[in-house]
């Protein structure tokens, strides 16, 4: 009884038993959660390609070139260009300069670009790039995101022809996107990925560059499928024998609406916008479509694929024919597969493009009884780690008094561990349940440097090797004054644990920085098992270990 | 114990000889594996790019390499009640096919692609990374002792654990993946651990040197005990269960991690109570030692 009495009065005692307490109670509220490679479905690994660079160019020499101009001049917020001869009225608009003004005159034209010079960069890189470039203002010189794949060298010799060039140095181009690109992308697949109805989804930014998607309930095969081919979406509707022409883009669609059943047949309805709906109607017309409907396919194509096909409806072209209609349904055809069809094209239709190249550098799938199974193996593995462990304590100490508290002292380390990842509501995969071991197998060794160190304090081997455990056990108890006044007033007793502690607090740190780059690498692969064991270390040094030593000085004392 | 009397019984600098000997073995295996692939160890599918999968065991190894006909494979090993097939690289659009393959041929395969960006960023990665968290370590065991030579002592012991696991790698044809270089890793933070309890001991205790040896020896060995008696365990539950248990499997992460493991721990028990136990004997009876060189 004595014992629990001092012991309750060890704040360090205290707070271990109160942190094992409320790491099991919020096990068993929260619940533990098992990663992609114990509850099996299928991960992707995507890289966006994309990099940010400075760019040492003039707009003048740019504007010079692409209109072959005589003079290009900044006055006020535009940039005048004189073109020799007569050029076309869309010209500008076609290089993508938008509210240019062109004024013919006799032998030259006049074209007025209202853009900053920032702006006539980002144009020429876009027309040159065909991909996504944005301005990142937020930095010092500024700089161009480009979102697809290019190098500096690539960037440059598409610099050459107007004298531009990425300056030299290091931070001048960097791969990678940045970090609003990348959460953009991540809300794009996010939402993606929920509306297909797969449960669990994880899209989880790794680095600058890399997403990793973790699928429950997907094959690789699916998952590649919906993430792997996002892109442009079009539609163009046929003209005559075979061939077609563009009708919209993705950007046109506004809204689509999930699946829905009519007369058996499955569809999916959209919206389009009104310069939408008047192209399309405009193309129908063009086409003949409105009077041979039969004759002339609406096609949808994703990345130039053809991903739906169906003759124009026949309410929809004599409709067309008074009026542009925004609202409208693609039908895809009856049953599961018409179901599957619909599902496809919904998603397909919704998200036109991702806001970055992607490319996808790894997969893979695993099988849920595979997972569960491992599992099962991990917890045999982690009950015989235990065994083995306390075998080679006895095998040492020949004192249950010393092996149970002490098996008793690295299980509740890991109930903690556990704990903590059960409130941050983590998953546990199977490198981190490998990292649950290792710490056992390391904890175990800190508590024999606390135990060894308050054992034989300044005694040497050869003197101690003569005298058993108790011997020395009850020399401890005395020294610590455990029966006499309390154990926190002994100095020997403190300065032994004291000294265990510096070893220990080394060997933890050391630890701990060996892990850490570990979070960073492998794609995440690894980043359990590095947090579980510099977790668990921590626990173990700043929680369980100090108790343990209170602990068993108190317990080798009380005899 | 043996090991206990050897370190008395001789003079420190002769005894230093066996594990210089030791590195200059897993340095030249290193060299020599470095020299004809190009990288110290040799390097497991996630560095070099390609597929794996695993199937369930229906039939034989060539019906199940059969299916796979036609795809570039590389290997393929029995692993408990599934076949393991290793794939070199392919084209996305092949790998798609054969990842449609194996779902619609094979009930629950296990599949892994490493594309070539991915091998090469985790190649990359591993020779950031590793060197960053030896250095990281180093500092620290610089900080806790503030000596130099002890320091280096310490320093030089988990270096040369490191490339004893390495090079054990090499002699027993174990890859290098993510599990074995989370476990080189490992070996970094927790090779120091005795080296720790080792000089501690030494410095801060007062009597004889060799007896302050024996008494962490004590204590480091039944440290070294208790986390060789953890791997094992990892070990046969990693690797042979299956051999016994037919409807277990062998668990390919944890069998790397711990290979490499087993071979680092053993190393380390070498490396605390010759190397380093010698080398500080060495630094601590020096002084004399030097005043007689002084006289000659």
């Amino acid at each position: 009884m004595s014992l629990i009495e001092d012991l309750s009065k060890d704040k360090r005692v205290v707070l271990y038993v109160v942190a094992v307490a409320l790491a099991i109670i919020s096990i068993g509220f929260f619940g533990l959660k098992f990663g992609l490679d114990l509850e099996g479905g299928s991960y992707l690994q995507l890289q966006l390609q994309g990099a940010q660079a400075q760019i040492d160019v003039s707009p003048e020499k740019i504007l010079e070139y692409q209109f072959n101009a005589t003079s290009v001049e900044r006055r006020a917020q535009s940039y005048v260009v004189m073109v020799p001869g007569i050029t076309e009225a869309d010209a500008a608009d076609d290089l993508g300069y938008v509210g240019a003004k062109v004024a013919a005159g006799e032998n030259s034209t006049k074209i007025t670009i209202p853009a900053s010079a920032e702006s006539i960069v980002l144009t020429y890189l876009k027309n040159n790039l065909d991909a996504d470039v944005k301005l990142n203002v937020n930095v010092a010189p500024v700089r161009y995101e480009i979102l697809t794949n290019v190098t500096r060298d690539s960037l440059n010799a598409l610099l050459a022809p107007v004298g531009g060039r990425v300056p030299e140095g290091e931070d001048t181009f960097v791969e990678g996107v940045t970090e609003e690109t990348m959460q953009d992308t991540k809300r794009v697949l996010d939402s993606k990925l929920n509306r297909l109805g797969l449960q669990d989804i994880k899209v989880k930014p790794v680095g600058g560059r890399f997403l990793l998607i973790d699928m429950a309930g997907a094959d690789v095969a699916q998952a590649q499928e919906i993430v792997g081919k996002p892109g442009k979406f079009e539609i163009r509707i046929q003209t005559e024998n075979n061939e077609s022409v563009h009708v919209l883009y993705g950007d046109a669609v506004e809204s689509v609406e999930i699946p829905s059943k009519e007369n058996e047949v499955w569809g999916v309805p959209f919206g389009l916008s009104e310069e939408g709906a008047a192209a399309f109607q405009k193309a129908a017309i063009d086409a003949g479509a409105t009077r041979k409907p039969e004759d002339h396919y609406i096609s949808m194509h994703l990345d130039k694929e053809e991903i739906f096909s169906a003759p124009l409806a026949p309410e929809l072209a004599s409709s067309l024919n008074k009026a542009p209609t925004r609202r409208m349904q693609a039908t895809v055809g009856s049953g599961d597969v018409g179901s599957e069809k619909a599902k496809m094209l919904n998603i397909h239709l919704r998200e036109g493009a991702l806001p970055v190249n992607v490319e996808i550098v790894g997969s893979g799938q695993v099988s849920a009884a595979l997972g569960s199974q491992f599992k099962i193996q991990m917890v045999i593995a982690g009950i015989i780690a235990l065994l083995a462990v306390a075998g080679m304590i006895y095998r040492r100490y020949r004192e249950k008094r010393i092996v149970l508290p002490m098996i008793t002292t690295s299980f509740s380390e890991v109930v903690m561990m556990l704990g903590v990842w059960a409130i941050a509501g983590w998953q546990l995969d199977l490198a981190s349940l490998a990292g649950i071991i290792m710490v056992i197998g390391t904890g175990v060794d800190q508590l024999v440097i606390i135990t060894d160190e308050l054992l034989r304090g300044g005694e040497t081997a050869a003197s101690s090797a003569q005298r058993s455990i108790k011997e020395r056990a009850a020399e401890v108890a005395e020294k610590a004054g455990v029966g006499k006044i309390a154990a926190t007033t002994s100095k020997v007793y403190l300065a032994r644990l004291s000294r265990a502690f510096m070893i220990i607090l080394g060997a933890a740190a050391t630890t701990v920085v060996a892990m850490l780059p570990l979070l960073f690498m492998g794609f995440g692969a690894l980043t359990g098992f590095a947090l579980i064991i510099i977790l668990g270390v921590i626990l173990g040094t700043f929680i369980a270990r100090p108790a343990y030593g209170r602990i068993i000085g108190h317990i080798m004392g009380t005899d | 114990m043996e090991l206990e009397d050897i370190i008395s019984k001789y003079p420190p600098r002769q005894i230093m000889l066996v594990p210089i000997a030791v590195i200059i073995l897993a340095l030249i295996s290193l060299g020599v594996t470095y020299l004809s692939t190009g990288s110290p160890v040799k390097l497991g599918i996630e560095f070099t790019g390609g597929t794996l999968i695993t199937v369930p065991g229906m039939g034989s190894e060539e019906s199940v390499a059969e299916e796979f006909a036609g795809y570039p494979l590389v290997d393929i090993r029995d692993i408990g009640n599934r076949y393991m097939i290793q794939f070199g690289p392919m084209s996305d659009s092949q790998y798609s096919a054969l990842a449609k393959l194996a779902n619609d041929r094979f009930d629950s395969p296990d599949i892994r692609h490493m594309g070539p960006i991915y091998s090469k960023e985790l190649q990359s990665q591993v020779a950031r990374y590793l060197p960053l968290s030896f250095i990281f370590m180093a500092i620290v065991v610089f900080v806790v002792f503030r000596q130099i030579v002890v320091s280096a002592l310490v320093v030089l012991c988990a270096l040369a654990d490191i490339l004893i696991a390495a090079a054990s790698m090499n002699l027993t044809g174990v890859e290098l993946s993510l599990g074995t270089v989370a476990a080189l890793l490992m070996l970094i933070g927790y090779s120091v651990d005795t080296d720790i309890l080792l000089s501690m001991r030494v410095l801060k205790r007062k009597g004889d040197v060799d007896e302050k040896i024996k008494g962490a020896m004590q204590t480091g060995l039944t440290m070294a005990g208790t986390t060789i008696a953890a791997v094992i365990a990892l070990i046969i539950i990693s690797n042979f269960l299956y051999l016994i248990v037919p409807s277990f499997t062998r668990m390919n992460i944890i069998a790397d991690m711990t290979a490499v493991l087993i071979f680092g721990l053993a190393a380390d028990v070498f490396n605390t109570w010759v190397t380093n136990a010698q080398g500080l004997r060495w630094y601590l009876g020096r002084p004399k030692m030097s005043a007689r060189g002084q006289k000659r």
